[in-house]
């Protein structure tokens, strides 16, 4: 028999449009065990992230919901019961961020206001960087703030897991 | 300030209406007041006239707000539609905060909606069912749906093991055990055990808690409990009418079962076969569970160790399972391996029986329908025994007789012949036989279908045998006798002319033959003698009539008595001579069969004789 042990236990879901990297960023920093097809395929992919919170841990049940496109919308129904998201964006596409921002817009209007963390993915393709400074600058006013990241280079990723963490026991 | 006492008593003399007012105290208190202004008042409170208008218009300017709002409140209080109006505005508000400060409202109304429903459903049943039916009708349906499936799956297997060797063995236990066959059945072949219990929180996918059988493995129980609530998420999205999502998924041996419940919901994995009814237990558990930790699932924020001990509940699941039963002990196996041996090879060996005798019987049943003149109608067997019945001609062949050549025990058939005469040319033929009765000179024989006499006969047994024939019935054979000769003809007539022409001559008055007669007797006695040879050879009997004959001249009576004497002198004669008498027959004629007209002595003398008449039968 397996029994398991007490332990806090979030759901969070990672949203953003198709080919922001969220899966990338799962992959490399999150405990996985199911197949990436099933994002393909039911639509959603379970993985788990660990935290630790100073003399606790709260672990991280991540849902990483396939990505929006045209064809095929959110499904705000793998939302339901999610303690916080992370809104991944792609710094090289500038709709990217507007689709992110969309759908933080119908989370709020659906389940109220969640913790949540922005993040701006590929930040190591500077050259190919289409988000303005300014864009940035303006978002704080929108009651958001975006953070860079890069699944290649593991810039922001377990920082932002972590702030989401703490925002979410606060 | 200065007041006067008169004027004090005009003041608290109050008007008619202001009944209601302590008069004394208020004077009492206007006086006091007075006299914190000039010590010289010594006015009493007495006296006060009942009415005062001034009175009246100093409450007016004291208190005039007041009284307005005093009196409409009093009104609204006095009429029950206006204070029905003003609870109801703050009711909902007022119930809201009573039980946000004191959870004891509950209880308090508790009696009361207890009470209004039970009134409603006396009044009208209806609407309660109306109210209950969205809620009740799908879980009445699930639990009808388990039960029938539950049936169906005892009737499938039931149905699927009641001819097999097995099912044979399950019908023996269920006699010996006093248990139905149906339940003997689910025991042998719902094997299974309940390997994962999931208990999951609906509303965020998080688990709960998870038990596990001893070795039975899983990925991280956290990932698959929210894995399994999206994948009834994605199910509800994409299907209609899938609202309950999933209760069952089946992969090869593996079972996923869903017991939904309002805060927690139960996922089951099952290895093997389980039983529809397994349902109900899991159903129970998570009920249970939903209602013992009611508050703490519902305000579930992703802290599971409020829920340590619920793994005891989880365990109760986990222990369920139907083991396969026993295996026989080898030596019983080997029994019992024996017993259904001995079994076969009796049940072989009556098979094998039955089979021979089958074939006997066909055999015998053949043998009667080719015999002549016996008809096989029906066959079969009545009362373990084999039975036959017909119709049989009682010349044909005994059935026992055929019966005796075969290895068939007549003990155990049973036949019923009616009788019938058979057309067939051999018995008719055997029928002729019987009734005509030809003479050994006759031969009777078939040719083809026609039955043909050979030989000879008399003229006069020719005749009696096609009169015969005439009476016999349509259908019957043709039957020939024109083959046949008059037996006249041949050695038998020659004899019998060579008979017949000798005469024995007497002399006048004389009832002995003269001495020249005795060469004629020898003659005629050879001659017979050669005849009833000849006659018995050929089958026939033959006679020979002596007749005895005189001449006209002298009595009647004499002539009569004297040629009876040469008939019998002849006999006595041709006896002396060795011809058995029996062969001879005498007659008197007298002078009424004369050879000769008498017209002269030897006429007359040749008329005086002794003939011979042979008579072949």
């Amino acid at each position: 028999m397996t029994g398991t042990q007490p332990n806090l236990q979030k759901k969070i879901c990672m949203l953003g449009s198709f080919g922001v990297g969220k899966t990338s960023l799962v992959r490399r920093f999150v405990e996985s065990v199911f197949s990436e097809t099933y994002l393909t395929t039911v639509g959603v992919k379970i993985d788990k992230k660990i935290v630790a919170l100073g003399d606790r841990t709260m672990t991280l049940i991540l849902w990483d919901v396939a990505g929006e496109d045209d064809i095929s919308p959110l499904k705000m129904s793998y939302v339901r019961g999610a303690a916080g998201y992370v809104l991944v964006a792609d710094g090289t596409r500038q709709p990217t961020l507007d689709v992110a921002l969309s759908i933080r817009q119908r989370i709020e209007a659906e389940y109220g206001a969640l913790p949540f963390v922005l993040l701006l993915n590929k930040s190591d393709l500077r050259e190919q960087w289409q988000i303005a400074p300014q864009t940035l600058e303006e978002l704080p006013s929108k009651g958001c703030t975006a953070r860079l990241s890069s699944a290649r280079t593991g810039e922001g990723v377990e920082q932002a897991f972590r702030d989401l963490a703490l925002a979410i026991s606060r | 300030m200065t007041t006067s006492s008169a004027t004090l008593d005009r003041l608290f003399s109050a008007a008619q209406s202001d009944t209601g007012i302590d008069r004394q105290a208020l004077a009492g208190l206007l006086v006091e007041l007075a006299r914190s202004a000039d010590e010289s008042i010594d006015a009493r409170a007495s006296g006060i006239a009942s009415t005062d208008p001034r009175l009246t218009q100093l409450r007016g300017l004291l208190l005039g707000q007041e009284i307005a709002t005093l009196s409409r409140l009093t009104r609204q209080f006095d009429d029950p539609a206006e204070l029905a109006a003003i609870v109801g505005r703050v009711l909902p508000t007022a119930l809201a905060q009573a039980w946000a400060q004191n959870k004891s409202l509950g209880p308090i109304l508790a009696p009361m909606v207890e009470e209004a429903t039970r009134s409603s459903i006396r009044r009208d049943p209806g609407t309660l069912i109306n109210i209950l039916h969205p809620l009740m009708g799908p879980a009445i349906g699930k639990s009808i749906g388990e039960r029938i499936d539950g049936t169906f799956q005892s009737l499938n297997e039931t149905l699927k093991h009641s001819l097999s060797w097995h099912g044979l063995m399950w019908r023996w236990e269920a006699w010996r055990t006093g248990t139905s066959f149906a339940a003997i059945v689910l025991k042998h072949t719902l094997i299974y055990r309940v390997e994962h219990v999931f208990l999951i929180h609906r509303h965020t996918g998080l688990l709960i808690a998870h038990v596990a059988a001893p070795d039975a493995v899983s990925q991280d129980p956290q990932l698959v409990s929210s894995m399994l609530v999206a994948i009834q998420d994605f199910i509800r999205d994409s299907f209609s009418g899938a609202e309950q999502g999933v209760d069952t998924v089946r992969l090869g041996e593996l079972r996923l079962w869903s017991e939904p419940g309002p805060f927690a919901s139960l996922a089951v994995v099952i290895r093997g076969n389980p039983p529809e009814n397994l349902h109900q237990t899991l159903a129970g558990v998570v009920t249970r569970i939903n209602a013992e930790h009611h508050d703490a699932l519902r305000d579930f924020n992703g802290d599971s160790a409020a829920f340590a001990n619920v793994e005891a509940a989880l365990m109760e699941c986990v222990e369920l399972q139907q083991r396969a039963p026993r295996s026989t002990p080898h030596r019983a196996r080997w029994a019992v391996a024996l017993l259904a041996l001995a079994l076969i090879g009796l049940f072989g060996r009556w098979e094998y029986q039955r089979w021979q005798e089958r074939r006997h019987w066909n055999a015998y049943v053949a043998q009667l329908r080719a015999e002549p003149g016996i008809v096989v109608a029906e066959t079969g067997t009545q009362d373990g025994k084999w039975s036959v019945s017909g119709l049989r001609d009682p010349l044909a062949v005994d059935p026992q007789t055929v019966l005796r050549r075969t290895s068939l025990d007549p003990s155990q058939i049973v036949s019923r012949w009616t009788s019938y005469q058979s057309l067939e040319p051999a018995f008719v033929l055997r029928r002729l036989i019987d009734t005509m009765k030809p003479p050994p000179t006759v031969s009777m024989v078939l040719q083809g279908n026609r039955i043909v006499a050979l030989g000879s006969a008399s003229e006069a047994w020719l005749r009696r045998a096609h009169a015969t024939t005439e009476a016999l019935p349509t259908g019957t054979p043709p039957i020939d006798f024109s083959a046949v000769e008059d037996i006249d003809t041949g050695m038998l007539g020659k004899l019998r002319a060579a008979i017949q022409s000798n005469q024995i001559l007497f002399d006048n008055n004389s009832p002995a033959p003269s001495q020249e007669n005795n060469a004629i007797l020898d003659k005629v006695a050879g001659e017979i003698h050669d005849l009833a040879a000849l006659a018995s050879t050929l089958g026939v009997t033959a006679r020979v009539m002596l007749t005895g004959h005189t001449d006209s001249k002298g009595s009647e009576i004499f002539n009569l008595s004297i040629s009876q004497g040469r008939a019998e002198s002849v006999r006595a004669l041709l006896k002396k001579r060795g011809v058995d008498p029996s062969l001879l027959a005498v007659r008197a004629a007298g002078p009424y069969e004369p050879e000769q007209n008498e017209d002269s002595d030897a006429a007359r003398s040749r008329n005086r004789r002794v003939t011979f008449t042979v008579e072949i039968d």
